[in-house]
């Protein structure tokens, strides 16, 4: 793939230094950046569609906590400070596991359940951090956590290809089972979906999606690139098909945005920062909209 | 067609050290109306959760399906739907989602499934909300909703969960004749219901739970008798009281 990157690369750069793109696209960084973020954005836009409807926003925010965690196990473990992965996807996914696997087993209401592990995670993680933070230059840190353009690499954008790949695999055919196993359980049973099975299969996705996202994004900031297209979506479309097609769109705007204005404007900004400050404009425009136009309100609340 | 006949043998049901049902022996006839009433908290939706399998129970259910039967198709009809009201899905959103294989209802429908869609719509008297949203949808029209996916494909075996639950008076009669169809047509019918006049007028059998088995058999002597009416809160202060059955037909049981 590496060599596939370079091809693209060389090929962009070529049309910037002719004058046909930007000027900015003359940096292998910011393409590097956005052919992440063009991957991210429709990917977290439309899995975002899916958080909404499940009323999962706490979940995704957990294990974007938990990817901090796993960022400062990594760093201690000695894996390389910039590219963790190993840690995090272990933590993560452990950590995913472990949650949904005790919220079928407890009397615990979900959002309490998930904010007893958010808080330990948390702790886990300040207290580790607090070790490596000697170890490292808190920059690179900063950058796990927040986002930053400058530090993606190959293997960060093979790790986002392969989690891509793996996600549509499992997500488009089991988009329709996940939906009813949150929608109607006991529905879902009758149809002899395995409502459990679709509940792993679904966090799962989350974890792969937040830790392979948080070089562009950052860790802690995922989940809001999750939630907010599809709630800016959701203020203004009627049908399934609308809300996640335009929840894509404003995602992958957010994103592509969010890399090149800071770049273009000299904003001293991480990449996460920018990319959901954009997709929250979205998001006021249309609760703006939903508010003035009443055609925009045609479901009851 | 013909629908299964259901064999439930020592059903008992524990949850949280709270025993919900206990002992249950009974056989539920194929290709008719089956009607289980109740007392509220009795274990009524839990008893028909046990027959999906949908609940840790103990003792056996033996569903019997007729030989030639490759589908073994239960429909199902929920009580509610519980669900964020703001959500962007149509009812064709929700029917595509239930009716598509692997392709994911943002994406439309499968081949043929619109047009299946279509027919239980119209069979429920929803053909003209195809593209409301299911939160602007009256309680009764999500009912009826519930009820149209039921119908796709053609269920063997009908499990019904209280479906009149804030029905008007358009939407029982809708309900109420698809059912009568479709036992008409071979179909097996599972349905928790609280109206005993529809009980006495529809049901071949019926199994009164309330956390036993109170009763099974056919729906007459036991909605006539003492027992039901203290069951169900209806007095007979006088033996010239009438029975509980013509008391039902000016209202509800609890």
């Amino acid at each position: 793939m590496t060599d596939f990157y370079e091809w693209v690369r060389t090929s962009i750069q070529a049309l910037a230094q002719q004058g046909t793109l930007p000027q900015a696209f003359e940096y292998s960084f910011v393409i590097n950046a956005l052919l992440c973020a063009l991957l991210i954005g429709p990917l977290l836009g439309g899995v975002g569609t899916m958080v909404v409807a499940k009323r999962m926003a706490f979940f995704s925010q957990s294990i974007g906590n938990a990817a901090m965690t796993g960022v400062a196990i990594g760093v201690m473990l000695g894996e390389s400070y910039t590219e963790p992965y190993i840690s995090m996807f272990c933590f993560c996914i452990l950590f995913a596991l472990l949650l949904n696997y005790t919220k079928g087993r407890t009397q615990l209401s979900s959002d309490t359940l998930i904010g007893v592990f958010l808080s330990v995670s948390l702790a886990v993680g300040a207290s580790l951090l607090l070790f490596v933070s000697a170890k490292v230059n808190t920059h690179i840190l900063e950058a796990v956590l927040f986002g930053s353009v400058l530090t993606v690499s190959n293997t960060d954008m093979n790790v986002l290809l392969v989690v891509t790949c793996v996600v549509l695999a499992f997500g488009i055919p089991l988009f329709n089972n996940m939906l009813l196993a949150s929608l109607n359980p006991s529905l879902a049973r009758a149809r002899k979906i395995r409502v459990e099975l679709m509940e792993y299969v679904f966090v799962l996705m989350i974890t792969l999606l937040t830790v392979a996202c948080l070089k562009i994004v950052g860790a802690v900031l995922v989940e809001a690139l999750l939630l907010i297209p599809a709630a800016a979506a959701r203020n203004v479309i009627t049908s399934l098909r609308g809300f996640v097609i335009l929840s894509m769109i404003i995602s992958t705007v957010s994103c592509i945005a969010g890399v090149l204005i800071p770049m273009q404007f000299d904003l001293p900004l991480p990449s996460g920062g920018a990319i959901i400050m954009v997709a929250a404009s979205f998001f006021v425009i249309t609760t703006i909209m939903r508010a003035v136009f009443p055609a925009y309100r045609t479901a009851k609340n | 067609m013909s629908g299964p006949s259901i064999q439930c043998q020592q059903l008992g049901l524990s949850l949280g050290g709270v025993e919900i049902l206990s002992g249950i022996d009974l056989i539920i006839p194929a290709a008719e109306i089956h009607c289980v009433i109740g007392p509220n908290g009795g274990g009524k939706t839990s008893f028909v959760r046990s027959l999906l399998g949908q609940m840790p129970h103990s003792g056996k259910v033996k569903i019997s399906w007729q030989a030639g039967s490759c589908q073994k198709t239960i429909g199902y009809v929920p009580q509610f739907l519980d669900f964020d009201k703001s959500l962007p899905i149509s009812v064709y959103d929700f029917m595509a989602m239930i009716c598509n294989h692997k392709r994911p209802a943002f994406a439309g429908f499968s081949r043929g499934k619109r047009e299946l869609t279509e027919l239980a719509l119209e069979r429920v008297g929803l053909s003209g909300k195809s593209k409301t949203q299911l939160g602007s949808l009256s309680g009764g029209e999500r009912q009826r909703m519930l009820f149209a996916q039921a119908l796709i494909p053609q269920p063997e075996l009908l499990i019904l969960d209280e479906p009149m639950t804030s029905l008007d008076n358009r939407g029982e009669e809708i309900f109420l004749s698809l059912i009568e169809e479709l036992r008409s047509q071979g179909v097996t019918i599972v349905w928790i219901a609280h109206d005993l006049q529809q009980v006495r007028d529809l049901a071949a059998t019926i199994s009164c739970i309330n956390r036993t088995l109170v009763y099974a058999g056919p729906p007459q002597p036991f909605l006539d008798s003492d027992e039901a009416a203290k069951l169900f809160r209806f007095t007979r202060p006088h033996a010239d009281t009438p029975p509980l059955s013509e008391l039902a037909s000016t209202g509800s049981a609890q």
